[in-house]
């Protein structure tokens, strides 16, 4: 398949600490892919890289085959960008925010009706694109955000957190949005919220200190936890003693306490009978047994070893 | 770029239309009471024996340009910046950093002049203002130049500092300047000798001393123009190499 982006040796050093190291991959075009890890590993820094915001140090990036930095204007016309702090202006109206934006990339006005008519009824936007910027909620702008990126109509979506700030029907109309534009348009965004990206469940590249250790679809990604299993008991009184007693069994993996709940990993299920053994005189309020997840792949205490 | 700016600035006025509206009837009139009326209590003639307040007119209009342009741009490329809002997005779009700063001067310009041509219609109740085609012609045009000129010298300050207090402090040194430092309200023969050569030669204040030179003897300086149009085009070179520092882009 054509590639819509591709990153060939690019670093981005900032003060003395190197934040991306040497990136080289390729986005397909048509493609959701979804960027994850933890705080401060370099995910939104990527985003900015490939959206022009900002430059790298060494390396280079291509837009549908035009090297970003020697053909900018060209590419930038590709690109919709969405920052994750909200930015626009505030003393115009959200309307005011987008047709400027139209207006800088010169889109006819029919075809600007048409799209803000268009984007404005799927994000449910129109009843606020009166009101000013300032006025309205975090979730409303970073829709208004939205539909500004899209006005002019570019080939590749680059998204910081697209449904920050927002409410859960909004959430699910973006998501509409985004699934009805996939194919058309790539898209890559940064997500902190794992249940989203797991339905969206296309591309996944899993970011860990400046460089890419995991890059797949979610299946393939939880092929190496498939063993585990993660267990949930509530009891009626998880004291001190019965704790300890319980951490102790050999079976079970990264074991942690919330008030009376009990928390832990393990390879087969036979490793709750376990459990059961040495908790067979107290009393269970309640259990829950299920297959791990991204969150459990990126949580530091279980999976941060796995990724090492 | 221009349209896009020029319609984003009408947008803003009319979304603030009464507290602009106010501040632009205020302007001059609060400038003339402020400075004008009182200075010729001071100076009542000019050293060329000019009554003073007719000899201050053009000076009164580079005074409400340089305060009309300022707003403009300081909210632009200090107040939005600092706050992360509106000129990151435009840095994105397909215009270089070189037509970002030239458009926004021109739009501030423009929006100055607008300023001034209701000034002007303010100040002719007050003083007796003689027009003379040729002279107001070209008093637009030192005008122009000296409005790119300021308003490079106000994105750069709006650029290079970063937070509001060195801002404030900034702006208030420059307003001194822009007042009494370029022969606007004060002749430079007033300031002392070295003080006055420094002065004259601030590109600051060449523009307004094409103007006189033009309005006195009806010579045009196009040596001292080329000068000051050739810093214009450095600065906004400048200018659009601090953005790209600024924007890490």
């Amino acid at each position: 398949m054509e590639a819509s982006i591709t990153l060939k040796k690019v670093g981005k050093i900032i003060g003395d600490k190197t934040i991306l190291a040497g990136l080289s991959f390729g986005i397909e075009r048509g493609s959701l892919v979804a960027i994850v890890g933890l705080n401060d590993s370099g995910k939104s820094v990527l985003l900015k890289l490939l959206s022009g915001y900002e430059n790298p140090n060494y390396g280079q990036v291509f837009i549908q085959g035009l090297d970003m930095e020697k053909r900018r204007s060209d590419t930038r016309q590709l690109l919709g960008y969405v920052s994750y702090e909200n930015d626009l202006d505030p003393w115009l109206t959200l309307e005011q925010n987008i047709r400027f934006n139209a207006n800088l990339y010169s889109v006819g006005s029919e075809t600007y009706k048409e799209r803000i008519n268009k984007y404005s009824s799927a994000l449910n936007l129109k009843p606020y694109l009166d009101q000013y910027a300032f006025r309205v909620s975090g979730g409303i702008q970073k829709k208004a955000m939205l539909i500004r990126a899209l006005i002019h109509d570019p080939d590749i979506l680059i998204l910081d957190e697209p449904t920050g700030y927002m409410d859960a029907e909004s959430i699910r109309l973006t998501w509409d949005l985004l699934k009805d534009l996939k194919g058309d348009k790539s898209i890559i965004y940064v997500s902190n919220s794992l249940n989203e990206i797991e339905q969206a469940h296309d591309r996944i590249l899993v970011f860990h200190e400046g460089r890419i250790i995991m890059d797949g679809h979610l299946d393939k990604l939880l092929e190496s936890t498939l063993d585990y299993h993660q267990f949930q008991i509530e009891f009626d009184d998880l004291n001190d003693d019965l704790y300890k007693s319980l951490k102790n069994i050999a079976t079970i993996v990264s074991p942690n306490r919330m008030d009376n709940t009990f928390h832990f990993y393990g390879r087969t299920r036979t490793v709750f009978f376990d459990v059961i053994k040495v908790a067979s005189d107290k009393i269970m309020i309640d259990l829950d047994v299920r297959k791990l997840g991204l969150r459990d792949l990126l949580d530091s205490e279980f999976a941060g070893r796995g990724l090492e | 770029m221009i349209p896009a700016l020029i319609h984003r600035r009408i947008w803003l006025w009319k979304n603030r239309l009464l507290p602009s509206a106010f501040l632009f009837f205020m302007l001059p009139v609060f400038i003339f009471s402020m400075i004008s009326l009182p200075l010729k209590n001071i100076i009542r003639f000019s050293l060329a024996g000019t009554p003073y307040d007719i000899w201050v007119f053009p000076g009164m209009i580079f005074i409400i340009s340089s305060l009309s342009m300022f707003p403009i741009i300081y909210r632009e490329f200090f107040e939005l910046r600092i706050h992360g809002k509106v000129l990151i997005n435009t840095a994105l779009t397909p215009h270089s950093k070189r037509s970002i700063i030239f458009s926004y001067l021109v739009v501030a310009g423009l929006e100055a002049f607008v300023m001034i041509i209701f000034s002007t219609i303010v100040y002719a109740s007050f003083i007796p203002i003689t027009f003379n085609v040729p002279s107001i012609i070209f008093l637009i045009f030192c005008l122009a130049i000296y409005n790119l000129v300021l308003g490079n010298l106000y994105i750069s300050l709006s650029l290079i500092i970063d937070t509001l207090t060195t801002m404030l402090l900034g702006t208030f040194m420059l307003f001194l300047l822009v007042l009494f430092g370029n022969g606007f309200l004060i002749e430079f023969s007033f300031f002392p000798l070295g003080l006055e050569s420094f002065l004259e030669w601030s590109p600051l204040a060449i523009p307004f001393q094409i103007y006189q030179k033009f309005h006195s003897t009806g010579l045009i300086d196009y040596v001292s123009i080329a000068i000051i149009i050739g810093l214009i085009y450095l600065w906004i070179l400048l200018n659009s190499q601090i953005l790209k520092q600024k924007l890490r882009q």
